[in-house]
């Protein structure tokens, strides 16, 4: 028992003395925080620059583009003669969609005729072609819902029924958990999840591939591998206690993320992806042996992680085997756990497979990590037992 | 004077020992080529299946008339959504959002039939995950298509029966209907808009650390600076034959992703191949001469990966695909400016999906032009530099050993 709290509190020693380590663990946790968020702080696109091309020219199509151009989502940058020309702006990045408003667009909306109106915004952005579709389609809604009101009440229907023949059953759609669709709200919670996941597995990685100082060898001779390992978590689990909630709580306070979870849950269910992650991150470093390869197999493992954690592209549409593969790694679990209890606010319960296959990885890698101390422990122990004979 | 022969003699002769390093290293060609392409076999696998189609939606109706069940029907109907469940009453529809079994539910209110037909407008409500953005978006999608499509039938039915013609109540229904064009990627395909542009954010990281490895074996043995040097017969054909053979590795990489993404994924490539070939080297050689130069004035290879890991790897957010640059804050702005992956991606979709005219096309490529010049003059100017303070400090690695005479 003594060995797990030496070797927890020489590993502790060691987060802060050794300086590559210190650099990931601690100047890392800091300046990713910092620096991570930054594109996604607007939460929002808005005024997104489009053109018009007005056929028209009159009262109505006039007004329609200034009630496009009121919206907070689109901006009528240009006002062009023809579709050539503003597709050439669009070429030239300086508008990101064209609306174009047809002659007789009046005359027909006054006989009563459909009036339609074309669209054109660049699907080469998702996020931009979603903003500049919505905000026309928005707008061409309302408009025509006055126009088809008015004109009811014109030919001396009701006004209150009026309204209701446009509308007889209104669909009201009610977006939970992130209401403002913030993109930050979004990508956030779930990259912070990866971030803890990638900067403690380097620094665990980084700290089992260096040679530890001398100062501690011969009492680490006497110690069995698995009291290292043991204390050795143990240290990571005080580290992540103060470096998670700052991911997880504090940081998306700063940031002004809405959030519904409370602590208690996603402090147990840091348990084991901490254990999962430093086993992780043992293993690695038994594989790769040399601190300089481990951070450069790590360095760009990040960036397909967070794709198939099923967030930025759906989780039915990843193919299953692909999905089983990527439970291999703690943090395909850990997102959608850390999500559903911080920003949904569900109870552990909800949560349970993700936490048994943290448990499941825990266990696992701890047990190979072990394995693969017990032999390169053999010589270094037999080393012991010959020298005070010679 | 070196004579021209000299300086083509030398560039191989670096070039050729930096193959046998790369031959006597596995774990250098490894990462130069294996886990680049490991990682691109991953991305593409996991968009192989294509888009998400009938995600799950819960319901719970509380009328049970044959409105309803047009409704459920329909909902059911759409390529985005599927009835999976019909829950009893709003907290075990909660439950099952919670747990994320269903990213959606619909609620029918009680006496919706009734109230429809008696002009009373009842809400029908839809509950949705906005947490993950993407399906949140696909459900709502599918609901906002078929209630509205129920609903029209309604309408229609209700003004015939008043005696309007077919034709004008259809009108009606919609004065201004919007024509909505996708530009460029007309099935919004994400292929050609995300796993495009992931393959390139992944190498950008690959190709920066490697570089700093590289160069950094190179820097933490002084002499093996010099012997770069002496064998090259002078600085800039040191320099090329170091950095060529990597050149080769990825250009290679991205010729075969890009190939896989073409042949198999049917990416169009509107615009000119061959700008689309100069970006991308311009783009790797930037990268390599980023990593080189995080080396050599750190001056340890740990620390170069390091800063280079620190650079790269969170970079994908600051390149604009998924959050566009438009929305950015200035630090956010700016320093996606200074990434070689974001010109080399607009340069990409440029060519790729938009076509964009030759003569609207140069700016990206100029930048990364500037980029590779810029970059390049540091290191030249920074080894240059090294080396005379080192021949000030005089000292045995200053005396002219064979073959020094060139440099």
């Amino acid at each position: 028992m003594t060995g797990i709290f030496e070797a927890s509190r020489n590993e502790f020693h060691r987060i802060f003395t050794v300086k590559p380590v210190f650099s990931v663990l601690i100047i890392g946790v800091a300046i990713y925080a910092l620096y991570y968020p930054q594109p996604y702080l607007n939460e929002a696109l808005r005024s997104v620059p489009i053109a018009v091309v007005d056929r028209d020219g009159t009262q109505a199509s006039r007004d329609f583009a200034r009630r496009v151009d009121a919206t907070s989502d689109v901006a009528i940058l240009e006002v062009l003669p023809d579709l050539a020309s503003a597709e050439r702006e669009v070429h030239a990045r300086r508008v990101d969609g064209i609306l174009v408003i047809p002659e007789y667009f009046e005359r027909e909306l006054l006989h009563g005729r459909p009036s339609p109106v074309a669209l054109y915004a660049d699907a080469s952005y998702f996020l931009i072609y979603q903003r500049v579709a919505g905000a026309v389609s928005a707008v061409a809604q309302t408009f025509g819902a006055e126009v088809e009101a008015a004109r009811l009440v014109a030919i001396g229907v009701d006004p209150a029924i009026a309204v209701a023949a446009s509308a007889p059953m209104p669909l009201t759609t009610v977006p939970l958990f992130n209401p403002e669709g913030g993109y930050a709200t979004y990508i956030l919670p779930a990259a912070f999840v990866l971030l803890l996941q990638q900067i403690l597995l380097m620094g665990v990685g980084l700290l089992s591939s260096m040679p530890e100082a001398d100062r501690g060898l011969a009492s680490r001779e006497r110690r069995s591998p698995l009291a290292t390992i043991l204390g050795k978590l143990l240290a990571y689990l005080a580290l992540q206690a103060v470096v998670l909630p700052l991911y997880l709580v504090v940081l998306p306070y700063l940031y002004g993320l809405p959030r519904l979870g409370s602590l208690l849950p996603l402090l147990i269910f840091a348990i084991p992806f901490v254990l999962s992650v430093a086993g992780l991150g043992f293993v690695v470093a038994g594989v790769f042996c040399r601190p300089i390869r481990v951070q450069l197999i790590l360095a760009s493992a990040g960036l397909p992680l967070f794709m198939v954690a099923g967030f930025s592209w759906p989780r039915e549409a990843i193919p299953p085997a692909i999905k089983l593969l990527s439970h291999a790694v703690p943090s395909s679990a850990a997102i959608d756990g850390f999500v559903k209890l911080s920003q949904l606010g569900a109870p552990l319960s909800a949560a349970s497979s993700e936490f048994l296959t943290l448990w499941g990885l825990a266990v696992f890698y701890n047990l190979v990590a072990l394995g693969l101390a017990m032999r390169d422990a053999v010589p270094i122990g037999n080393a012991a037992q010959a020298s005070p004979a010679t | 004077m070196l004579s021209r022969r000299t300086i083509r003699l030398g560039f191989w002769l670096v070039f050729w020992r930096e193959v046998g390093w790369l031959r006597r290293r596995p774990f250098l060609l490894g990462l130069t080529t294996i886990v680049p392409l490991a990682q691109m076999v991953f991305l593409v696998a996991i968009f192989s299946a294509g888009l998400a189609t009938r995600l799950p939606i819960a319901v719970l109706d509380l009328d049970g008339s044959d409105l309803s069940h047009t409704i459920i029907r329909m909902v059911n109907a759409t390529p985005d959504t599927a009835v999976a469940v019909r829950v009893g009453d709003l907290a075990e529809g909660r439950g099952m959002i919670l747990s994320e079994k269903v990213h959606g539910l619909l609620m029918l209110p009680q006496n919706l039939q009734r109230d429809v037909f008696a002009g009373r407008r009842p809400e029908v409500v839809f509950f949705y995950n906005t947490q993950t953005m993407t399906t949140g978006n696909l459900t709502v999608r599918g609901v906002n298509a078929a209630v509205p499509a129920a609903a029209a039938g309604i309408q229609l039915s209700l003004r015939s029966e008043q005696g309007e013609p077919l034709e004008i109540a259809k009108a009606d229904l919609q004065p201004i209907p919007v024509q909505t064009h996708a530009l460029f990627n007309p099935a919004l395909n994400y292929v050609y808009f995300l796993l495009t542009a992931l393959i390139p954010a992944v190498l950008q990281v690959v190709m920066v650390t490697t570089g700093a490895y590289s160069v950094g074996l190179d820097v933490e043995t002084p002499h093996r600076l010099r012997i770069l040097r002496v064998l090259g017969g002078g600085l800039w054909p040191a320099m090329a034959g170091k950095i060529l053979p990597y050149l080769v590795l990825f250009m290679l990489v991205l010729g075969i992703s890009d190939t896989v993404l073409i042949t198999g994924f049917g990416l169009p490539l509107r615009g000119h191949s061959w700008l689309l070939i100069i970006a991308g080297l311009l783009f790797v050689l930037s990268c390599l001469l980023l990593g080189a130069l995080l080396a050599v004035f750190l001056k340890s290879t740990a620390s170069g990966v390091s800063i280079g890991a620190l650079l790269a790897a969170p970079a994908f957010g600051f390149m604009g695909i998924g959050f566009p640059r438009l929305g950015m804050n200035t630090f956010a702005y700016d320093w996606g400016a200074l990434l070689p992956g974001t010109w080399y991606l607009i340069a990409r979709v440029d060519q790729t999906v938009r076509g964009t005219p030759v003569d609207l096309s140069w700016k990206p490529l100029v930048v990364l032009l500037i980029f590779t010049v810029g970059l390049g003059g540091m290191l030249a100017w920074r080894l240059d530099s090294a080396r005379s303070a080192a021949q000030r400090t005089g000292g045995p690695i200053a005396s002219p050993g064979p073959g020094e005479a060139y440099v």
